[in-house]
């Protein structure tokens, strides 16, 4: 019966068809994927380029119902610079491109509609008779589909040539995954505008937020070999083994990269293992190895620490109001004793401690921002910020109005932070180069403002060293952030410079965050300031505390001037508190003057009135965090501490 | 005419859809739509097989394969469940879904065409500005944090500015890389200059006040099409890809009547 079928169509079609050429002939540099090759490089990493790696489009399918409609072709076109128009129909466009974005559509969301975007089996020849044979026979909805298929792919001159030529089935082949992968090469230009190809992994047990964006190296030559990986169902040692699985197949890489561990109610950076018992050391390696960078900051707050875990950080509280109630959802609250399992900076602790039970560090891992974007459009800026999601693109009211997680329980919509971006410092824009710099580390994040952030640890930097080139000195004589210092017995010795945003605000200060395992085992963690605007004026540091930068943010206006703080500041310093056999670890913190939020933008561009106390929750000082730098013991390491946990 | 009539799209569907409904009607199976038997053909199994084997990159394992049928069976039951429900009507994930592939269909082909050589080169002619390159810039800064300062060292031929953590020099900059780095005030200024051996200034910019000296500035020149081939391929898939699903609805659209209340 189907071969019946199958000629009468074959037939049909061969008497119809025009026959366009099909040749596919070499794959192209782009198809090729990673860019190697394509461009000049410098000899070091010369530049920071700035990138959103976690951006929802129609594709995915809880974007999509909040609204959404604007596609993966859009979110290049926006995020490369271009001006589009946003679903709600306003213009929307950065005022300064990005250089590089991954699209992290919901691997769910495809796996959800997985029968509706299945191979077209249209090109495959008895099995698709007989499927749409089958589908006439189940009901009328089907039959309606499968003819309304076949009378496509007859008007699209797609029936005749697949059919003619099985062989070509395998060129022909189209699914969602693969004309996306597609549409990322074409818009994927070495030198200038990286498209990476990815998708979130949205693993939630009970709202407890597991989520990670897989970032994949490559072009669709490999990664079309393989399709998103489904959430539902599934733990995090099948993510990994579907990496591995990716990377032994087809020689290329891919990454995973963690976010919002401050709605996962301390599960995602636990001190157990998944199921409740010790963490194995092949976990550990796992998630090290496939995990090497954080997002730690976003749209849904700030996971760097909490200030019930720093309590002596006086800048902890930076986007943890209404995210520290609980999970995603909010079905369950936080409790305090879950909060070193939500943050980062008591996972990179917790890191510290299980390397020493295990000789493997599970949560050696360094820092980026990203929007987490539900409307397609990739943007972490104050003054354009389009919303979490569609329903709440600019409009008078947003900041106050409820929204999807939680509102009733005291989350808001000034609790939303703008978001952020992540800068790698590579030696040229391609997907190698960055990708590249994810793997080492040597990324950063910003909750938005485009700081150049430095850091190099070594063991005999000096003062001197700024007069001459001193980037150069550094990667020469010391590692960048994101490296392993080993441990020379003396005290590591660290070059910090953090130059202001040339669109943006001064910079206050910068701080070294430094967490260590001290000789009783117990994790510990302190605050170094480093330098700040006006050192040896009116902010001398008089006992142990610096006089605040002050505060020249007019509320009404959504205005600020730079009369205050520096444009740059650096510093040379040495680890007055450094113990031989130590293992520790070394971040810096780059704190902005105070600033305006999107809630003060969007308070006088609309003419609201808000709630005093929310009007001072949202002049915020912006942020940069650097991965951090891990100073491993030498040959011997210390004698055994007693495993004790920093809890 | 009849070359004509053989490439008409509209052709195409009507015959079609003639001929499979003809072979339909021939076959004359009997139509059980309330169907609760669900049938596991060695086909579908080695489509669920090879499902696993796309995403994983190795064959499951028995379990494996257990585990994935069951999982097929499930959402099977479920679909079949919706259906029935008519669950797919009126939702608009699904609703959109389906506009999707459509147009999904109607890009394909040209998704994998590729063009011919007179084919970009005519586009790279008809959209020279999109493939200017911009100018570049050759130039030295100098950096004061304070205006007077800036203006002072003006009168000096070898100006040393104060230490900042900026490029001293471009050389053959582009402007897009020139506003990255020392930001748009900074730009708009030193793109107004004329190059000569002479310090100007001060510039301002976010960071404080700058003396420059532009060495040389060379107009951005369209390129050869041998130097952006693979830009000008991709540009022209999209467009083609555009149209085609543009034709493919235009097609669709003139055999429906919409009328607007």
């Amino acid at each position: 019966m189907t071969k019946t079928l199958g000629c009468w169509v074959a037939l049909a079609a061969l008497a119809l068809s025009g026959c366009d050429s099909m040749d596919t002939g070499e794959p192209t540099e782009d198809q090729r994927g990673d860019g190697t090759a394509t461009i000049e490089l410098a000899e070091f990493p010369d530049r920071p380029y700035w990138g959103d790696t976690h951006l929802h489009t129609d594709l995915s399918v809880d974007a999509f119902g909040f609204g959404v409609r604007l596609g993966a072709e859009e979110a290049l076109k926006f995020a490369r610079g271009d001006r589009v128009r946003s679903t709600m129909g306003m213009d929307a466009q950065l005022d300064r491109p990005l250089d590089f974005l991954v699209i992290s559509d919901h691997s769910d969301a495809m796996g959800a509609t997985r029968r509706l975007y299945d191979t077209p089996r249209i090109l495959v020849r008895d099995p698709t008779l007989r499927r749409w044979y089958d589908m006439m026979h189940e009901s009328t909805n089907q039959s309606t589909m499968a003819v309304a298929e076949l009378i496509t792919a007859a008007a699209n001159d797609t029936i005749p040539e697949a059919l003619m030529d099985p062989e070509r089935q395998a060129v022909a082949t189209r699914e969602l995954w693969d004309s996306h992968l597609a549409l990322l090469d074409r818009y994927n230009r070495p030198g200038e505008f990286t498209a990476f190809a990815g998708f979130e992994w949205t693993l939630m047990p009970d709202g407890n937020n597991l989520h990670r964006v897989v970032m994949f190296r490559d072009g669709s030559v490999k990664t079309g070999q393989v399709v998103p990986f489904p959430g539902i169902d599934t733990q995090p040692e099948q993510l990994w083994d579907y990496m591995a699985a990716y990377e032994a197949n087809t020689g290329g890489r891919v990454l995973a990269i963690p976010h919002n561990s401050n709605l996962s109610n301390g599960m995602m950076f636990d001190l157990v293992g998944p199921d409740g018992g010790a963490m194995s050391a092949d976990y550990a390696r796992q998630r090290a190895r496939f995990e090497p960078v954080v997002e730690a900051t976003q749209i849904k707050g700030d996971s760097e620490t909490h200030p019930f875990l720093s309590p002596n950080d006086e800048f902890a509280e930076f986007g943890v109001a209404g995210w520290e109630l609980g999970n995603l959802p909010l079905t369950r609250e936080a409790t305090p004793d879950m909060y070193a399992g939500s943050y980062v900076r008591s996972a990179l602790l917790r890191g510290l401690t299980l390397e020493q039970q295990m000789g493997v560090n599970p949560y050696a891992f360094g820092l980026i921002g990203s929007t987490d974007s539900h409307t397609a459009l990739a943007t972490g800026d104050e003054d354009n910020f389009f919303g979490k999601q569609t329903n709440v693109e600019p409009r008078a009211g947003r900041a106050l109005a409820s929204q999807n997680l939680g509102t009733r329980q005291g989350r808001f919509g000034w609790h939303y932070l703008a978001g952020g971006y992540a800068a790698a410092w590579a030696r040229g824009n391609t997907r190698a180069e960055i990708f590249d710099a994810f793997m080492r580390r040597e990324v950063y994040a910003t909750t938005g403002p485009r700081m150049v952030l430095r850091l190099f640890a070594g063991h005999d930097f000096a003062d001197s060293d700024w007069d001459g080139d001193w980037v150069r000195a550094g990667y020469a004589r010391g590692v960048p952030m994101g490296g392993d210092l080993v441990d020379r017995g003396r005290a590591p010795v660290f070059l910090v410079s953090a130059l202001k945003d040339p669109e943006g605000a001064n910079l206050d200060r910068i701080q070294m965050v430094k967490g260590w395992v001290d000789a009783n085992g117990v994790a510990r963690e302190r605050i170094y300031d480093l330098a700040w605007s006006d050192m040896a004026g009116v902010r001398r540091r008089v006992g142990g505390t610096i006089p605040a930068v002050g505060d020249t943010v007019v509320r009404r206006e959504a205005s600020y001037t730079n009369t205050i703080g520096a444009p740059e500041l650096r510093a040379t310093w040495r680890d007055p508190d450094y113990r031989p056999g130590q293992r520790a670890f070394y971040y810096v913190r780059a704190i902005e003057i105070p600033t305006p939020s999107w809630v003060l933008f969007d308070a006088k561009r609309f003419g609201i009135d808000l709630p005093a106390e929310v009007v001072e929750a949202n002049v915020i000082q912006e942020r940069a965090y650097s991965s951090p730098v891990w100073l491993k013991p030498g040959r011997s390491p210390g004698a055994a501490a007693s495993p004790a946990g920093r809890e | 005419m009849i070359r004509h009539w053989l490439r008409d799209p509209l052709a195409h569907f009507l015959i079609a859809g003639a001929v499979i409904w003809a072979a339909l009607a021939l076959a004359g199976e009997p139509v059980d739509p309330a169907s609760r038997t669900i049938e596991l053909s060695r086909e579908r199994q080695a489509g669920i097989a090879f499902g696993f084997e796309r995403m994983m990159g190795r064959a499951p394992t028995d379990a494996e394969m257990d585990s994935a049928i069951e999982r097929w069976v499930r959402e099977e039951v479920l679909y079949r469940e919706a259906l029935r429900l008519g669950l797919d009507e009126g939702d608009a994930v699904v609703r959109r879904r389906l506009a999707t592939k459509m147009d999904e269909l109607a890009g394909a082909e040209a998704a994998l065409a590729r063009p011919s050589e007179a084919d970009l080169e005519r586009w790279l002619a008809s959209h020279p500005d999109k493939y200017r390159e911009g100018d570049r810039l050759t130039f030295r800064q100098v950096y004061y944090s304070s205006e007077s300062a800036a203006a002072r060292a003006l009168a000096s031929r070898d100006p040393v500015g104060e230490p900042i953590s900026l490029p001293a020099e471009g050389v053959a900059m582009p402007l897009a890389q020139i506003r990255g780095t020392y930001g748009e005030a900074f730009t708009a200024r030193l793109a107004e200059l004329e190059p000569s051996s002479e310090w100007r200034g001060p510039v301002a910019s976010g960071y404080g006040w700058h003396l420059v000296r532009l060495e040389t500035r060379s107009a951005g020149k369209t390129p050869q099409l041998s130097a952006v081939r693979d830009r000008i391929e991709a540009d022209w898939q999209a467009a083609t890809i555009a149209e085609r699903r543009q034709r493919a609805y235009a097609l669709l659209r003139g055999a429906y009547t919409v009328a607007i209340e």
